[in-house]
């Protein structure tokens, strides 16, 4: 959007420049979930003409607004709470996008929008024509929130503090309108100050530096004071309160860490590490960190591992590990150095627009994959590029591609660059949450592109002018149009690569950011004797979905005799051979060393190969310079070359999954030589175990000897003296570690020409687990011995039935019986001895799952549904609810499925909300072209209510309820439905009885806005007849954005004109009230709509199911609304101080 | 007679102490002749007597040879420090431990076998006492009682269980920690000790896990000088402060 402005700077989309904003909460309880607080903007008009002032905010109950001392009037309007209104039985997917596209865009406050519209009184519309200062001074409230700000209140004895309750902000992009007022944007910067006073046994972690913490006058409170200099926009502000344990990082004294009470000595070693990471960051970018302190915390239930904001960062408590524990370290690791990475690039350094977003994911990515790299080394940074690869190519070409670096035209929704897929990619919120972090996954690639094109080094000097512009800027106190400095976009980060590196890296950027897409290479070659020449041809797929055509520079390294050499060819339109000549002449009888391509030389049994030609292997794109995917032919002993001597662990790991097609003993050896040498990486090991599985089971009919690695795991684990049993645990050595624990997982896939595991493989499985002995161990076994239980799963065959028998305890497997029995016996001891993260049980019931799938076990979710239970550990829970899942999915069972979705509506934790829905996505129950009982219109409604209004609270999760709505039903209207046309009659029908008199609070409770005109006016209206209407007369199937945005606000204004006769009207559904009764009438039309929505989902539900009793629940129910509407009449009258006496006893605490 | 050769010697032994010493000699016995009134001229020709009856020496009767006091091995010489004049240590059966049990089982593979079987049974009948007394959930609808699992149930904190180490971990950390040096000369784990010194790329990962133990000791003394917001003490409030 700002793309068009060039690189003469950021043009702030508002009418006015935001300097300073005070948030100040000064009462949190923590029974009640309730906050109460104000926040003060300091804004400078930049127009003269000025009378309106659009901020966003959400759920908070806002009470009073003041400009300038002097009470405003405001609107509340959000539509994102329901994006489509007025129950309209249209529900094709296409329709919903772009109506929740068209309402995010409303209230977008990068387009300037948002949702609460404030107007400037009168009286000072002389001070803004002269462009003086405004003070906005907001009170709100916020009670029980959904999202945004998350509460986590054990249920147990003691005070808050004892219990270790405690809140944190969350969310996904810019969240914070959630939990108070405010530009929700990431371009809007200014200074902060943040004040929270909260119980004398907690602590409030904010932004910015803790000036002091004064006591209240009753002692028994205090109050943070935090300070931020640096702007910073309100999305990266955050807050933590909690009973939490201090520590002051040893090394770096401005660093404080906080946790949990009694995780102390876990966080002590968790973050003992931290400073390195700070070292590593200031070194590359040679620049100090831009925050004057920096803080960590670790709390439960987060809503993600890592959320970076600006001088803090807020992480899982799950993170958090102890010496003991090998597998956790590097993975905790790893989030703290991207949490850093982006304090730098993201919350330092902010984007202009949506647009930009790539680049910051970019850079943070970007360096924090050098980090990787100095610190995991070089393979395992290498591994990483490849699975990053291999996972954005997979989900591009699954999906139809991800663009960096969207560009939308003025308003033309037509050329939507995105229209493969089923969500809008205008904003961050209409995201799916897998196409976003693959996104990310993308920008830091891209970057890595452009460092190969641009240098290291000139890549870290780019990176340190933007960070010191950056600085200058945040430096100029009083200069706020200096600010945009320190905002990111795309296209002044070019100029500076451009500036600094004196490169052209335009078709680099067209290429992988301004379009989406990957390629797609077919190679094969020949070798021609002749002239001595390799003849390489490389086609490309460019006409699939998600692929683009690749024109360009193309490495291809092909290691002969001689040794290693690169070629670059030029990929051009046409030319699909490529001639590449051969410096070793065939082969010489000569004994030689053969040179690789680091230099070093080694002997080769030259045997396998084909003696008229002297190439080893080729390797097309060796430094994954392209974001591509190869499907390269050449023969097995090529590959077997590639495995054993190629150097580097991409090219091994290629190799291994290349021979999976070529179940040959020489196939195995190779293999096996590679699982035995010390040298090799331990990720290719354990990536040639399963290979080796799959090989030994093409093979199973020449197999000789023991079972596939039954004496590679005997010798290199086992006793000498005694090789049936394992050595007591020792796991000084990480690589051999790994390796101990990967070999029984991939040895128990063996199977024999009964497609059975053998039974020696399951004796020696059972023995390992029998022996195991971790007493003597520096370390913990928990994840040991959780593999062994998923080698005891996959051992698993589906069991011989005879007749569809009933499973019972009689007729169960022997060999069953016995895995059966281990895991009794694991999962019973994880109830007195837990393990850490309760590894086993997570193990135990998958294996359980699996059992149950073959038809050892009866199929039964009720075992996993108390496990699901809120108050496991999380990744139990994960695990029992994916069992569920496939429950669902293989039994049909809509009980299940609508447990699950009741689940998503309810429980407590968001990120188990999300998991279950991405879960269902991943595993669907059943898909759009397929026949399914589970298929039917009340499944549609519900799913269609989820993410409609059921999950405004989050972006994630509506997102999330949009894919699965996308996996069941496809775009188009649902086949379960009857016919649209059919719909409308019963449409028309229901609309008919509208005009019936009992029925009309039907329509009433149908939709939100007449609720509230009648509370205006003290009487229904009567306007139900035209409304319904138009509807019918309403071409449904809308295809832009565009037209839905209309039609929303066309039905919209229709409903509001009649409740605001003579009220200055704006788009949307707005009701401008008078000031006096501003602050009450807001706050009860929003729980108004609240309870009516509420009334309305179960209301529906019924009317789907008793259509007989149709008349009397509408009775009953049009009673209540009248009760209700008695009552806020009521409360309208009142000052606003009685009322807020009566609606939140908690502001007078 | 009696009486006389008792008094002889008596006698005798008076002189000899007498005479400082211990030791009657034949003087001794001459003057206590004389003193008796004895004389000792006579006694030569006494002895040399025709008629002198000769009292045969009892016959040697077999007598039964008292058994020796039970041997057990050498009495230990006396160690250097010792003097010899010490007495010498009883004999060895008296201190030294004396095996009565059969030899210990020593043989790894048997050691092993049943300390798995061990555990096994106790965990096993733990559990299962677990599961007796408290609910319990089946894989089965026809039987509770094979494979009877211990209720899930749900924690009010669940992740203080799931991220502290138990406390029969805590106890092993202490000691592997002080074992360690023990550890080393444990053949059975000796050649995995080695192996970890091998190079290689891959090795940097291994070394930048191993945790920082050092860290603890140098924090100490400077604990005290740390200027830090959130150590800082909470400031009364001013009076002028009023809400």
């Amino acid at each position: 959007m700002n793309r068009k402005k060039g690189d003469k700077g950021f043009e702030s989309p508002r009418p006015y420049k935001l300097t300073h904003q005070v948030v100040c909460i000064n009462n949190i309880n923590f029974q009640r979930k309730s906050v109460v607080g104000y926040v003060e903007l300091t804004i400078f008009p930049t127009v003269a003409n000025l009378n309106r002032i659009k901020l966003n905010s959400k759920q908070c109950r806002i009470y009073r607004v003041r400009v300038n001392d002097l009470e405003a009037a405001f609107i509340y309007n959000d539509p994102t709470l329901e994006v489509c209104h007025h129950e309209s039985k249209q529900r094709n997917l296409n329709y919903f996008s772009n109506a929740y596209a068209a309402a995010v865009s409303a209230v977008d406050p990068d387009a300037g929008n948002g949702e609460l519209c404030i107007k400037v009184p009168s009286e000072l519309w002389k001070h803004v024509d002269e462009l003086k200062v405004l003070k906005v001074h907001i009170n709100f409230s916020l009670d029980q929130p959904k999202g945004g700000l998350h509460f986590v209140v054990p249920n147990m004895e003691g005070s808050m503090a004892e219990r270790g309750a405690h809140v944190f902000s969350c969310g996904y992009q810019n969240s914070t309108r959630f939990w108070f007022p405010c530009v929700d944007s990431y371009s809007e910067l200014c200074t902060w100050k943040l004040e929270y006073t909260v119980d004398a046994a907690m602590v409030a972690v904010s932004n910015g530096d803790l000036v002091e913490t004064v006591y209240t006058h009753d002692m028994r409170k205090k109050t943070f004071h935090y300070m931020l200099a640096i702007p910073t926009a309100a999305s990266n502000i955050s807050l933590a309160i909690g009973p939490f344990e201090i520590l002051v990082d040893p090394y770096m004294h401005e660093v404080t860490h906080f946790c949990l009470p009694q995780l102390l000595p876990l966080l002590k070693h968790t973050t003992s590490y931290l400073h390195e990471v700070f070292e590593f960051y200031e070194e590359i970018l040679t620049c100090r960190y831009p925050y004057s302190c920096f803080k960590t915390v670790f709390i439960d239930e987060a809503y993600v591992e890592v959320a970076a904001y600006a001088s803090m960062s807020i992480f899982s408590t799950n993170l958090l590990h102890s010496a003991m524990i090998i597998d956790e370290t590097p993975l905790t690791r790893r989030c703290l150095a991207q949490a850093l990475a982006q304090q730098f690039f993201g919350c330092f350094i902010s984007r202009m627009s949506w647009s930009d977003e790539w680049v910051l994911k970019g850079i943070s990515g970007y360096i924090y994959g050098l980090w990787m790299k100095k610190t995991f080394g070089v393979n395992e940074y290498r591994h990483w590029i490849k699975q990053e690869l291999d996972q954005i190519v997979a989900y591009e070409l699954k999906t139809g591609g991800v663009l960096l670096h969207p560009i939308f035209g003025g308003g033309k929704e037509k050329d939507n660059p995105a229209s493969h897929l089923h969500f809008s990619i205008k904003h961050p919120h209409t995201l799916s949450w897998e196409y976003y972090t693959m996104f990310q996954c993308k920008a830091h690639l891209v970057m890595r592109l452009i460092e190969n094109r641009i240098s290291m080094e000139f890549m870290l000097q780019v990176f340190n002018k933007l960070l010191s512009l950056a600085s200058t800027a945040s430096s100029q106190k009083f200069q706020s149009h200096m600010w945009s400095q320190m905002l990111v976009s795309t296209s002044g980060f070019l100029k500076s690569i451009s500036n600094v590196s004196g490169k052209d890296i335009q078709p680099l950027i067209k290429q992988w950011v301004d379009q989406s897409g990957v390629v797609k290479f077919y190679g094969s070659f020949a070798f021609n004797r002749k002239r001595n020449v390799l003849e390489l041809e490389i086609k490309q797929d460019y006409t699939s979905p998600g692929t683009q055509k690749y024109v360009g520079p193309l490495k291809v390294t092909v290691q002969e005799l001689d040794g290693s050499f690169n070629h670059t060819l030029q990929i051009e339109e046409n030319s699909l051979k490529h001639d590449i000549p051969c410096h070793s002449k065939s082969r010489r009888n000569k004994k030689k060393k053969i040179p690789l391509m680091n230099g070093e030389e080694v002997d080769m049994d030259l045997s396998a190969m084909d003696a008229d030609s002297p190439l080893l292997w080729i390797r097309i794109d060796p430094d994954m310079s392209v974001l591509r995917k190869v499907e390269f032919e050449q023969s097995d002993f090529m590959w077997q070359y590639q495995l054993r001597y190629e150097r580097d662990v991409v090219a091994q790991e290629e190799a291994i999954l290349a021979l999976e097609k070529f179940p040959t003993p020489a196939s195995r050896l190779a293999l096996t030589d590679i699982l035995e040498q010390e040298q090799c990486f331990y990720r290719v090991r354990m990536l040639a175990c399963f290979c080796l599985a799959k090989i030994a089971n093409s093979m199973v009919s020449t197999w000789t000897g023991p079972p596939a690695m039954k004496s590679l795991f005997t010798r290199m684990f086992c006793c000498k003296t005694c090789p049936n049993i394992v050595k007591t645990n020792n796991f000084m050595n990480f690589q051999s570690y790994f390796l101990q624990k990967t070999m029984p997982v991939a040895m128990a896939l063996l199977r024999d020409v009964h497609n059975l595991c053998p039974k020696e493989v399951l004796m020696f499985i059972l023995d390992l687990i029998k022996y195991n002995d971790n007493r003597k161990n520096k370390f913990s076994d928990n994840y040991y011995r959780a593999e062994l239980i998923d080698a005891l799963a996959n051992s698993v065959t589906p069991a011989v039935s005879v007749n569809n028998e009933v499973r019972t305890l009689d007729n169960l497997n022997p060999d069953v019986r016995l895995i059966l029995e281990e895991i009794t016996r694991f999962l019973n001891m994880e109830k007195l001895l837990p393990s850490y993260r309760h590894t086993i049980t997570v193990s135990c019931l998958k294996a359980i799952r699996v059992l149950q799938k073959n038809g050892h076990v009866p199929s039964d979710p009720a075992l996993f549904k108390s496990y699901a239970e809120y108050g496991h550990f999380v990744d139990v829970r994960i695990a029992a609810l994916e069992a569920v899942v496939d429950y669902t999915k293989v039994d049909r069972s809509y009980e299940e499925l609508q447990w699950l979705l009741t689940m998503v509506q309810n429980d407590p934790v968001p990120y188990i909300r999300h998991k279950i829905l991405d879960m269902l996505t991943k595993n669907p129950p059943f898909t759009k072209n397929m026949e399914s009982p589970l298929c039917n219109e009340a499944l549609v409604d519900q799913l269609w209510k989820l993410m409609n209004s059921g999950t405004s609270h989050d972006w994630r999760l509506r997102c999330g309820a949009v894919d699965l709505y996308f996996t069941l039903f496809g775009l188009s209207r649902p086949s379960c439905l009857p016919l649209p046309e059919l719909g409308l009659v019963l449409n028309l029908k229901e609309k008919k009885a509208v005009l019936n008199p009992t029925i009309i609070p039907e329509s009433v409770a149908n939709n939100q806005e007449p609720v509230n005109t009648t509370n205006n006016h003290g009487q229904p209206v009567v306007f139900q007849n035209t409304f319904s209407n138009s509807q019918e007369e309403e071409e449904i199937d809308m295809d832009t954005v565009h037209d839905s945005q209309a039609f929303i606000y066309h039905h919209l204004n229709m409903l509001e004109r009649p409740s605001t006769p003579g009220k200055e009207q704006s788009s949307g559904e707005v009701t401008m009230h008078p000031v006096s009764a501003a602050p009450l009438s807001v706050f009860s039309k929003e729980s108004n709509s609240s309870k009516h929505s509420d009334h309305h989902h179960h209301h529906h539900h019924e009317h789907k199911k008793k259509k007989k009793k149709h008349k009397h629940k509408h009775k009953h129910k049009h009673k209540h609304d009248s009760k209700e509407k008695e009552k806020e009449p009521f409360a309208f009258s009142n000052s606003p101080a009685s009322a807020r006496s009566i609606r939140s006893p908690s502001l007078s605490d | 007679m009696d009486v006389n050769i008792s008094e002889i010697g008596r006698s005798a032994k008076s002189y000899c102490e007498h005479t400082a010493r211990t030791q009657p000699t034949l003087s001794d016995i001459v003057v206590t002749l004389v003193e008796m009134g004895f004389n000792v001229e006579t006694l030569p020709a006494y002895a040399k007597r025709s008629q002198r009856m000769v009292i045969t020496a009892p016959p040697v009767t077999n007598q039964p040879v008292t058994p020796k006091a039970l041997t057990a091995g050498q009495n230990k010489p006396h160690p250097s420090h010792i003097p010899g004049y010490f007495p010498e240590f009883p004999d060895p059966h008296t201190y030294i431990k004396t095996p009565t049990y059969r030899e210990p089982v020593s043989d790894y593979q048997v050691l092993r076998e049943k300390a798995a079987s061990q555990r096994r049974d106790v965990e096993r009948a733990l559990t299962r006492f677990m599961a007796k007394t408290g609910e319990t959930q089946s894989l089965f609808k026809d039987d509770v009682s094979t494979f009877p699992l211990i209720a899930a149930r749900p924690f009010t904190v669940p992740y203080l269980t799931a991220l502290l180490p138990s406390e029969l971990e805590m106890q092993q950390m202490e000691e592997t920690d002080s074992s360690e040096q023990d550890d080393q000369t444990d053949t059975e784990n000796l050649p995995l000790h080695i192996s970890t010194d091998d190079s290689g790329p891959e090795k940097e990962n291994a070394s930048v896990l191993q945790q920082n133990t050092s860290l603890s000791g140098s924090r100490n003394g400077e604990e005290n000088m740390i200027d830090n917001p959130y150590l800082r003490p909470v400031k009364k409030p001013k009076i002028r402060r009023k809400k």
